[in-house]
């Protein structure tokens, strides 16, 4: 062959074979990605599938019926509907002005609080559930849903107080200083300058958030017991011993509010400043 | 667009706060109403779950209008650390643990380390029925409502005459590879049993009493020969992985993957009645030695509330009507005589109730057992 | 202003892992009088201290092959989730298709499923029956191996938990290099390996580092996932310290292993506060 025309050839080659191996790269993450979630889903509405079957041979909504009518689990799900939302509420109230002194005010030992507060929740929960339980039985507040309510929060602290933290300090002082020239208090100059341009970072925020309260499972268990039972602890003992259609239709269940809220996510999240919200300036 | 979202999120979560805030309110006013509620706490597989709230508790409600049972559920015991964690530290400061009633394996820890109150036939005239010899493991201070044993399932189809001894069993399993499988010790008493009993054939009979009357860590290194003879058998196990938990093992028997394994008697009946095992699934037992079995305990916390209610409560657990519905239901064995129960019942258990069954060991050489065997074993 | 939630954290955890500390060092009183008179196997002093527990917990066969299990899962799996997350971003930062807002779309599916039911799903894929066996037996693979249950599964499940974060990071990251700076490369001829090494790779340095911290320290404390995907043993150490909590009934050999696990994470996130450091000397021109 002469050679401009092998040079092509092989050149072509070499783009058909790269183009391959893309394909094979996309597909196969996107199987990684969602497989497991489309088969789960399928297992909810199978009555009898065998190996290898790749569609269950026949079809039912017998699973569903098993979840709705058991008072346990929409009770559980009522639950946790009514924690996350305080939980992040309370969260916002707590450390929205943390985030704020930590941004604007360079006091001593800034840089190590803030460490600390993300370096505390490294350690695996499993181990501090004995002391927890002493410490929370002297203050009065197993069983209660402020208790509850105390648990889930702890687990929100890192997203409330470094991500707006980040985000107050990507806004110029000068703005707010200039606010201040023409006379606004320093509350008018928070809700009306700062808070504004934050707002994005702070959503964000808010729902990482909800759903870290909202995933919660084993310390709502040792403070709620026996009143207040969430889904994610509910999971357990459906996970291990229902069969799998039932726990494949809890699992839809639990999933349906996270996908609604990535729906609203999405657009401030993806490309935007999130990176810059874990940088310790 | 964004402060739009912010506020709708503020607008909303106000309002479920101000709805749960009423929602207490109204439960609050509700309970004024003269209904006790005591809570009970059980662990277990999925058929103690059901035993409970669908057989026995409304049982009891129908027959005591003022007294609402409250059941929470933890499989496999997940959580009964963390319980056992909160009755003890409760039970330390006089405060309401927030359970009235345990049905789960660590009932017999809380009993030997004087967390539970003994109950007696003053409170609960029922006890006189159960066989004494099955409180002395407990201090007298948990109340035996049931019994269940190990036992060895196959498939028929496959095995038209199974092993009737440990050691037919153990022949079987290397002529079969991949054909046998228990689940890990730690995750379920099926399994357990099985390991437990190999172990047991090499202890002699005085030791053997010992460590199942009391803790006797330097007496362990009993245990070495059975060890190592499990250890050998990794490579004849299904897949070479035990699984976790008993339902488990019975999903694998259902499935037709494995043709032999351990069971406990009450689940199994159970399953192969709801057709979870095909009817060519039968039970039997081995001798030399045979499985282990026992008594699953109620325990009542000593700062518990509305003591009398509870005491009601075990005494009906203890009738013949709701052992009665232990058999039917789960299978199990009744933890009173079999003269008390009706006739079709007698039947039905010749000659085998809760304190005929080879005692396991105590608890605290049952934690070091298994801490030994997922050490020397997988 | 900065008390409430340094106060939350101080009393609800910071006092609970001193007395957890205190009671692996062997002192039982106060806080932790009731686990210690409900444990066994373990190693108490009345004055003093006492590093018996961690002699007992490090010469254990057991926890050597959890620890190394733990070890290798960890790091495959953050090295993974770099190297996926960096491709992803790449693809959705340099082509603005439909086809690629789907995949970086799916990719941040996982950051909303729970935990469990992810490990869930995961184990039944991987299955004997599961989705990946299926198929391979149309191929006419019949004995594709079973990943349910084995340390590949839990490696795949922490994988799949962890991309989302690392999407999100690594995007965000990329999104923050300027335009110009890359099209300037481009006209001088740079290919985009170039350009990723040259530009993109130095400028997003702590990024990077972020997401393989924050992977690293996760999936060395994680416990649900091996917990429901993993084998009996070895396995990690989140379910290895449960199994010593309550299966073993040995609490103070657990918290030591709790400790152990803490120290390391530390150790990841020490590697975090040290780049930020540097970066943040480097820069001296902050706006």
């Amino acid at each position: 062959m002469p050679a401009p025309e092998r040079e092509m050839s092989v050149a072509l080659a070499r783009s058909a074979g790269r183009r391959v191996l893309w394909f094979l790269f996309v597909s196969s993450l996107i199987v990684f990605m969602i497989g497991p979630i489309v088969w789960l889903g399928l297992r909810a509405f199978s009555g009898l599938w065998l190996y290898p079957q790749l569609l269950p041979k026949q079809w039912t909504v017998n699973g569903w019926r098993q979840v709705f009518n058991d008072p346990n689990l929409s009770h559980s799900m009522k639950l946790s509907f009514e924690f996350a939302p305080v939980v992040t509420v309370a969260s916002a109230v707590i450390c929205l002005p943390a985030a704020y002194a930590f941004s604007r005010y360079k006091f001593p030992g800034r840089r190590f609080l803030l460490i600390s507060l993300f370096a505390v929740n490294a350690f695996p929960k499993i181990g501090l559930y004995i002391s927890m339980a002493g410490v929370f039985y002297s203050l009065n507040l197993i069983s209660t849903f402020l208790g509850v309510v105390i648990v889930q929060l702890i687990g929100t602290i890192v997203f409330m107080t470094w991500i707006p933290a980040a985000a107050f300090s990507a806004i110029p002082r000068s703005l707010e200083e200039a606010a201040r020239d023409v006379g606004a208090g320093p509350l008018r100059v928070f809700f009306r300058v700062t808070f504004p341009l934050a707002a994005p970072a702070i959503f964000v925020a808010m729902i990482l958030s909800f759903l870290a309260s909202f995933d919660e499972a084993q310390g709502t268990f040792l403070v709620g017991v026996p009143k207040y039972i969430t889904m994610p602890t509910e999971m357990y003992t459906l996970v291990l011993n229902y069969p799998e259609q039932v726990a494949a239709v809890f699992a839809l269940l639990l999933a349906v509010p996270s996908v609604l809220l990535m729906a609203l996510v999405r657009k401030h999240v993806m490309g935007g400043k999130l990176a810059e919200g874990f940088q310790i300036r | 667009m964004n402060r739009k979202h912010l506020g709708a999120i503020i607008v909303l979560a106000l309002a479920v706060v101000l709805a749960s805030l009423a929602a207490t309110s109204k439960a609050a006013t509700k309970r004024q109403a003269k209904t006790d509620t005591i809570v009970l706490y059980a662990s277990g597989d999925v058929n103690v779950q059901s035993l409970w709230q669908q057989y026995i508790i409304p049982g009891f409600e129908k027959k005591n209008k003022n007294i609402k049972v409250k059941f929470i559920f933890s499989e496999h015991g997940v959580q009964d650390t963390t319980t056992l964690a909160r009755i003890g530290a409760a039970v330390k400061q006089r405060k309401w643990p927030g359970i009235d009633l345990v049905d789960a394996g660590l009932v017999t820890t809380l009993a030997t380390d004087g967390l539970t109150q003994p109950v007696t036939k003053a409170t609960a005239p029922n006890i006189k029925n159960v066989d004494q010899k099955l409180l002395t493991p407990v201090k007298g201070a948990a109340i035996p409502y049931r019994g269940s044993s190990v036992v060895l399932a196959y498939d028929s189809k496959n095995v038209p005459t199974p092993p009737k001894s440990l050691g037919a069993l153990l022949a079987w399993i290397k002529a079969h590879p991949g054909k046998f499988t228990y689940n890990s010790p730690n995750s379920g008493g099926s399994g357990y049993s099985f390991a437990e009993t190999v172990v047991d054939s090499f202890i002699p009979a005085n030791v053997l009493r010992q460590m199942q009357t009391g803790y006797f860590p330097n007496l362990e290194s009993n245990w070495k020969q059975g060890l190592d003879l499990l250890h050998s058998l990794n490579q004849y196990v299904y897949q070479g992985v035990y699984p976790n938990g008993n339902a488990a093992v019975l999903d694998l028997l259902g499935k037709g993957q494995i043709w032999v394994a351990p069971v406990w008697s009450d689940q199994s009946l159970t399953a192969l009645k709801t057709g979870q095992l095909p009817p060519s699934v039968h039970l039997t037992q081995i001798a030399n030695p045979s499985f282990t079995g026992g008594a699953a305990y109620l325990g009542v916390p000593k700062s518990a509330r509305h003591k009398v209610d509870v005491y009601k409560f075990v005494d009906y657990v203890l009738s013949p009507a709701a052992q009665t519905q232990i058999i039917n239901v789960m299978s199990g064995f009744p933890a009173i005589p079999l003269k008390l129960m009706p006739k079709a019942i007698q039947n039905k258990f010749a000659d085998v109730s809760a304190n005929s069954l080879r005692p396991t060991y105590a608890q605290k050489q049952q934690s070091d057992f298994k801490a030994q065997w997922q050490q020397n074993v997988p | 202003m900065v008390l409430p939630p340094v106060a939350v954290i101080a009393v609800f955890i910071g006092f609970p892992i001193v007395a957890a500390i205190a009671y692996t060092l062997g002192r039982a009183g106060g806080p932790n009088s009731v686990v210690a008179s409900l444990g066994q196997r373990q190693f108490i002093v009345q004055h003093g201290v006492t590093l018996d527990a961690y002699r007992d917990i490090l010469g254990n066969k057991t926890i050597h092959r959890d620890l190394w299990a733990t070890v290798w899962v960890t790091v495959l799996a953050t090295l993974v989730v770099v190297v996926v997350s960096w491709a992803i971003a790449l693809y959705l930062r340099f082509s603005n298709t439909r086809l690629a807002r789907i995949v970086s779309g799916l990719s941040v599916v996982p950051l909303f499923i729970p935990v469990v039911i992810a490990s869930y799903a995961m184990l039944v894929f991987y299955s004997s029956d599961g989705f990946m066996r299926s198929v391979a037996y149309h191929l006419g693979w019949h004995s594709f191996p079973t990943l349910g249950y084995t340390l590949w599964c839990v490696f795949l499940a922490e994988v799949w938990v962890n991309i989302p974060f690392g999407v999100l990071m690594m995007s965000s990251g990329l999104n923050g290099v300027p335009d110009n700076l890359i099209e300037a490369a481009r006209d001088s001829g740079a290919g985009m390996p170039r350009v990723v090494r040259s530009i993109l790779l130095p400028m997003t340095i702590i990024p990077t580092v972020i997401v393989g911290t924050f992977t690293a320290i996760y999936v060395l404390g994680s416990f649900t996932v091996p917990y429901l995907t993993g084998p009996t043993a070895p396995n990690l150490l989140g379910p290895s310290m449960t199994n010593f909590f309550s299966a073993f009934n040995q609490p103070q050999q657990a918290e030591v292993l709790a400790i152990v696990v803490f120290v390391l994470a530390l150790g990841i996130g020490a590697v975090y506060v040290w780049a930020n450091v540097r970066t943040g000397k480097r820069s001296a021109v902050a706006p």
